[in-house]
């Protein structure tokens, strides 16, 4: 149970669901892709492509017997950005699913919405928190770390999509297939890594073509994330239990059991125990939110 | 080289490789998100849908011992990766194997997965079987996929078996040079094997580049083979999805 689903486990819903989320990253990153690509980058993409593509090929141990091989969302992220990086592994799962029915054709949307928009995108997404935390000093260590985040949220894409299928419940999923990932990632992140700080060493234009966060943008970072985590940590060890009064008022008039969905951590509580856990899950989920908020903001 | 050991039926006349290949692709996905669509347990319908894609094949004539022998190893992958489903879902014991338990409701995922899975495989096989890759590429095209898309998996196919042979010949020389390492040597070197075949593959698509503005390339990719879906396409397509939607509702109704 690893990175590529198969067809056959999905439900309508989720397939439903993954394929329009997929669909409309990739059509965002194709119109961003366009504009920013020069026609001299045409080439690399394909260059690129089929070195994620063969560099999949080669697994790595990780333990227990098992192997797996490069993921590479982050590594391309890292090299021409992150809508190129989108639609490079999307461009690989898809030929993957064609032409050796490695990951399901049914499922697509599902693989390509973990590989591709969560693993590439989210895993730029981190890469370039970590750049601005760190500095561009830090370049080969942020970038390791992002691999290993891109490998977990991948490896939690799948455990969600596979729960709310009913194949497994959800709490099993996140158990078997996050802790899979957590080897997975440790491979992704080494591997990543040393690949990368070999080819910036051989050739240092690549690294240098790459924006870095200003000093403003770093002292910024660096005061909201901290900020965000020691309100985390203290909200998570110090907030009450009892429920509050529109969730009093639900349980007293039976509206509990009338809903429609139940919510990924209701209750505020995880599959795994912790209320830390929740309160960073949330602090993340709001920081990336009013982020990506700000940068369309900013464009306009 | 190229992917000729898997399109070895592309070339042999037949309604089938006379079908565009965006038709081709289309009916796939019809195939295999009409088995991705069967409830739990409708056994019926999915050997149905199995028979819809052998029948396929026999109109493209493709021999059935090489669809299933193609389809062998995605099938096994597919089985070794539900396995672990029939001990973890939760239901009634039917079985122990060791310190583990197989539910009844495992049991009926795992078949259930299985039997949605096959004729998408089947299909995908079936596809590829008779369709060459760049074929695929202008199907992809004519289906409106992004052009960067296309165009990466149209070049990315020039540069792959490059690519491939430049890992393998990086290897074989690694290799000769540390017959007996050791795990962590040898995860090194795969990092650098791995880093310089990047390296060779950037400086590879500059040379490219160069060639391709040396003959008149402007930033678009031209095709001379154009095969857009016509109303014959469209037609074998409207039947497909008619009677894949037939047994969906079967499933779902009955």
């Amino acid at each position: 149970m690893l990175a590529h689903i198969p067809d056959g486990f999905l439900s309508a819903p989720v397939l439903l669901g993954t394929a329009l989320t997929s669909a409309g990253a990739l059509a965002v990153a194709a119109r961003r892709s366009r504009a920013a690509l020069a026609e001299r980058q045409v080439p690399l993409l394909g260059a690129i492509t089929a070195f994620v593509f063969a560099a999949q090929m080669f697994n790595f141990p990780i333990a227990a017997g098992s192997s797996a091989h490069l993921l590479g969302g982050v590594l391309v992220a890292a090299l021409a950005g992150p809508s190129v990086a989108m639609l490079v592994i999307f461009s690989v799962v898809l030929v993957q699913a064609l032409l050796f029915q490695d990951g399901g054709i049914a499922a697509l949307g599902a693989n390509t919405l973990n590989l591709a928009v969560l693993g590439a995108g989210g895993g730029w997404l981190a890469y370039r928190w970590l750049l601005a935390l760190l500095g561009a000093r830090f370049r080969v260590a942020a970038v390791t770390v992002a691999a290993f985040l891109s490998a977990l949220l991948t490896g939690l894409g799948v455990a969600l999509e596979l729960g709310f299928s009913q194949v497994v419940p959800a709490r099993t999923a996140l158990l078997v297939v996050g802790g899979a990932h957590l080897l997975v990632g440790i491979g992704e992140a080494a591997l990543t890594g040393a690949i990368l700080a070999l080819v910036w060493r051989a050739r240092p234009e690549l690294a240098a073509a790459q924006p870095v966060p200003g000093p403003a943008v770093r002292a910024w970072t660096l005061g909201l994330t901290a900020t965000s985590l020691l309100l985390a940590l203290a909200a998570g060890s110090l907030a009450s239990r009892r429920p509050d009064v529109l969730e009093a008022a639900a349980f007293r008039f039976g509206l509990r059991e009338r809903a429609l969905h139940a919510a990924p951590f209701a209750g505020y509580e995880t599959v795994l125990g912790w209320p830390w856990l929740v309160a960073l899950a949330g602090v993340a989920a709001v920081f990336l939110c009013g982020w990506l908020l700000l940068r369309a903001l900013a464009r306009r | 080289m190229g992917f000729h050991h898997l399109d070895q039926y592309a070339h042999s006349a037949g309604p089938l490789t006379r079908t565009p290949p965006a038709a081709r692709v289309l009916a796939t996905v019809l195939l295999a998100v009409g088995a991705a669509l069967l409830p739990l347990g409708a056994w019926l319908q999915m050997v149905v849908l199995g028979g819809l894609v052998l029948a396929l094949a026999r109109i493209g004539h493709v021999p059935l011992a090489t669809l299933l022998a193609r389809s062998a190893p995605p099938l096994l992958l597919l089985a070794l990766a539900s396995a672990a489903v029939l001990v973890l879902a939760p239901g009634q014991v039917i079985a122990r194997v060791g310190p583990l338990a197989v539910t009844d409701a495992g049991l009926e995922r795992v078949g259930s997965a299985l039997g949605r899975g096959t004729p998408a495989i089947l299909a995908g096989v079936l596809l590829i079987s008779t369709t060459r890759f760049p074929d695929l590429v202008e199907g992809l095209r004519e289906l409106r996929l992004p052009l960067v898309v296309t165009a990466a998996l149209g070049l990315a196919y020039r540069f792959l078996y490059l690519l491939a042979d430049e890992l393998t010949q990086l290897q074989r020389a690694a290799a000769s040079r540390n017959a007996r390492a050791g795990a962590v040597p040898r995860r090194r070197l795969l990092a650098g094997i791995t880093a310089s075949a990047l390296v060779r593959s950037l400086a590879r698509s500059e040379r490219v580049h160069r060639a391709m503005l040396a003959r008149g390339f402007t930033g678009e990719l031209l095709s001379l083979h154009r095969q857009p879906l016509d109303r014959e396409a469209w037609r074998n397509l409207g039947i497909l999805g008619v009677l894949v939607a037939l047994v969906v509702l079967s499933a779902r109704v009955g």
